[in-house]
């Protein structure tokens, strides 16, 4: 079983997550059209791509944009969730064991204890979005069970790993469960809105583009 | 009953369905068809499929209604935060749902869907700068708008306005010859004050061709001759062409893209018959998104730009006030409290923030001028935009509306308010009248005829 989830099932979702999200941005830059868009991408290239460079850099630095200065509880969350959600996994002790165990690699690592408080943040966050999305009634008129099922997808591989890595009774119940569920994530990833993990930059970059060569080109480029 | 006589899917092409729209008063009879409309699923089908492409779809799907863009939405900030306020609220309960069912909706859902897309959305764009995936849902508006019109859900004043540009090719019924008696008019009546004055139309090879909106021929000619004092005393070398002069669209706020395209086609064509330098639109931010940011695209000019360089009214203002074509006498400068309205068709949507506070700078006295807050690109919308002022059974949530921009307006504590912007301009004087305030509003030409030094040899002569 363990071989099996930690062999070709691993392989596997990997492989799903990787096509699957090749397969989307060729669909979404195929999809774009100059004309229908309103937006000379071909003809303004070099003021699209630093427009789309601007747009991205704005909003992955936290309290760059305006937008994230507007909501500064949210952003912190926001980030404390999202550098969790990234960070925790790439770099983690265990896995990079076995990457060097698998393919003899060194792999960089993060300490344990900055891990646990990595972990322990998402799903502090977590709990903090499910709040704002029960509480809010601007947030509660938009969210649907779906939502909710994302959040669990997400959260699921950390809760499981906690359990897992602090020995909680029924460690091999846990270790599954977490392999499982991070398998899950992975191959949720290109078929839910998690596809906004390069979603995100394409989307960004596109409104970019269309600030950069169509609605700011005469100003000093729009302050996101 | 598929097609009212009035209300249907048709486009307004002739006189007679024109009249017979205008002979109904208040569009009455053109609403009650409505209800009974039916809805061409196939067609709503076959356009999703020619037009929704993944720059939409992936907004609405990724979007993960966060919510961020509720206090962005100054419709959502004026009705109390009322959660149907919320802008992916809006977006995703009407043309996500388009979408999601693949055009399989009917009669009272794409009323629905009219309702939001015309009164609970401006396409101001400002929510679109706020989204941290950029998700625009003004420009989804827009393009959920041209489906609704397509089905023939579309407000009766919209229905008429797209009509006048494809019959008249202007906003209102002003023809070519009302357009040149009008100059001409202009033109005669200065000669006492400004002798020499003319406004030249259909002259080849000029610096400027000028271009506006059709509502100052027909209701406010003097804008005209204001702006032929203004080209009068900075010496410009302009004309005006007797056909492709207006440069508004209605068919923008209707979502009529056949008409818009005949619109800036005929603005275009003036161009290329008149060969000027450049081509120079009045104070209005809507004609400026229809005729130079928007129009390339409709006219599927490939490079998205117009065939010669088309400056808002601001940019030669600027330009005029920089290089001394107008100079302005320092003991008329605005020496009271000001403020300043930045219209989101051409500062959000055109980046001309800083244009318009060079202008301020030689108008007013330093010290006088103050900013609204938030400003510049992340101004909010007077609440007139996107054809809200002029549809008369929005006109309840427009008043409603307008209490973001009156509360603006009054931290300020400015009783002057600089709107160089036709819709900005309407939406203050409404506020003002609405809630009895005592602020005055102007155009720039006004100020500048009025602070402008008249060169010498320009002055009447003493008999």
């Amino acid at each position: 079983m363990y071989q099996f989830i930690t062999g070709p099932l691993l392989w596997l979702s990997f492989a799903v997550l990787v096509v699957g999200l090749i397969v989307r941005t060729v669909i979404y830059i195929r999809g774009l059209n100059w004309q229908i868009d309103r937006v000379a991408y071909g003809a303004h290239m070099g003021l699209g791509l630093r427009g789309a460079i601007r747009s991205i850099i704005h909003w992955l630095v936290p309290f760059w944009s305006v937008g994230w200065r507007a909501k500064p509880l949210f952003t912190i969350i926001f980030f404390v969730f999202h550098i969790g959600l990234v960070v925790t996994p790439l770099f983690l002790i265990g896995h990079a064991v076995i990457i060097k165990e698998r393919f003899g690699l060194g792999w960089p690592t993060i300490p344990m204890g900055l891990a646990d408080a990595l972990t322990i943040g998402v799903m502090c966050a977590v709990a903090f979005i499910v709040i704002r999305r029960i509480a809010l009634p601007e947030v509660r008129i938009v969210t649907t069970l779906y939502d909710y099922l994302l959040l669990l997808i997400s959260v699921a591989p950390f809760l499981t790993g906690f359990m897992t890595v602090h020995q909680a009774p029924g460690h091999q119940v846990w270790l599954y469960a977490h392999i499982l569920s991070g398998e899950l994530m992975l191959i949720a990833i290109p078929f839910t809105k998690l596809y906004h993990v390069v979603g995100f930059f394409l989307s960004r970059g596109q409104i970019g583009m269309d600030f950069g060569i169509k609605r700011d080109f005469k100003g000093n480029g729009f302050a996101w | 009953m598929p097609e009212g006589i009035l209300c249907n899917k048709k486009t307004v092409d002739t006189k007679e369905y024109l009249d017979a729209l205008l002979a109904d008063r208040r569009g009455t009879k053109y609403y009650e068809e409505m209800k009974n409309l039916d809805v061409d699923k196939e067609k709503l089908k076959a356009s999703l499929k020619a037009t929704c492409k993944s720059r939409f779809r992936t907004w609405l799907e990724l979007c993960s209604h966060c919510a961020l863009c509720g206090d962005t939405c100054f419709l959502y900030l004026a009705n109390k935060r009322d959660p149907t306020q919320v802008p992916s609220y809006k977006i995703q309960s009407t043309l996500g749902r388009i979408v999601k069912r693949n055009g399989d909706v009917d009669n009272a859902f794409m009323r629905y869907c009219m309702d939001v897309a015309w009164s609970k959305c401006t396409c101001c764009n400002r929510c679109g700068s706020f989204c941290p995936y950029g998700i625009d849902m003004g420009v989804m508006f827009g393009y959920l708008r041209g489906l609704c019109f397509s089905q023939g859900f579309v407000p009766w004043e919209l229905k008429i306005g797209s009509g006048m540009h494809r019959i008249y090719r202007a906003q209102m019924d002003v023809t070519t010859e009302d357009w040149v008696e009008t100059c001409k008019w202009m033109e005669d009546e200065q000669q006492d004050e400004w002798p020499g004055l003319t406004i030249p139309v259909d002259k080849e090879g000029a610096d400027i061709m000028y271009t506006c909106n059709a509502r100052e021929p027909k209701h406010y000619p003097a804008d005209i001759a204001e702006a032929a004092i203004l080209f009068h005393i900075a010496g410009e070398n302009w004309t005006v062409p007797s056909e492709g002069w207006e440069q508004t669209s209605l068919s923008m706020f209707a979502g009529d893209w056949g008409a818009c395209k005949m619109m800036v086609e005929t603005v275009y064509a003036a161009i290329e018959r008149l060969k000027p330098k450049r081509v120079l639109g009045t104070e209005c931010g809507h004609a400026h998104r229809a005729t130079v940011i928007e129009g390339p695209y409709w006219v599927g000019r490939k490079d998205g730009r117009p065939p010669v360089p088309y400056l808002h009214y601001t940019e030669w203002v600027a330009e005029a006030l920089r290089t001394g074509k107008i100079k302005i006498d320092p003991a008329k400068r605005i020496k009271e409290r000001v403020t300043l309205q930045d219209s989101c068709n051409y500062i959000r949507n055109y980046g001309l923030k800083d244009i318009t506070r060079e202008i301020m700078s030689y108008l007013v006295e330093p010290g006088y001028f103050v900013e609204m807050t938030p400003n510049k690109e992340h101004n909010f919308c007077c609440g007139g935009g996107g054809g809200f002022n002029g549809v008369g059974i929005y006109r309840e949530q427009r008043n409603v509306g307008l209490k973001v921009k009156r509360d603006q307006i009054l931290a300020t504590g400015a009783k002057l308010v600089i709107a160089p912007c036709h819709n900005c301009w309407d939406a203050i004087r409404d506020l003002a009248e609405v809630n009895h305030m005592d602020i005055r509003w102007s155009f720039l030409k006004p100020l500048l005829i009025k602070m402008a030094i008249v060169p010498e040899h320009l002055k009447p002569k003493e008999e």
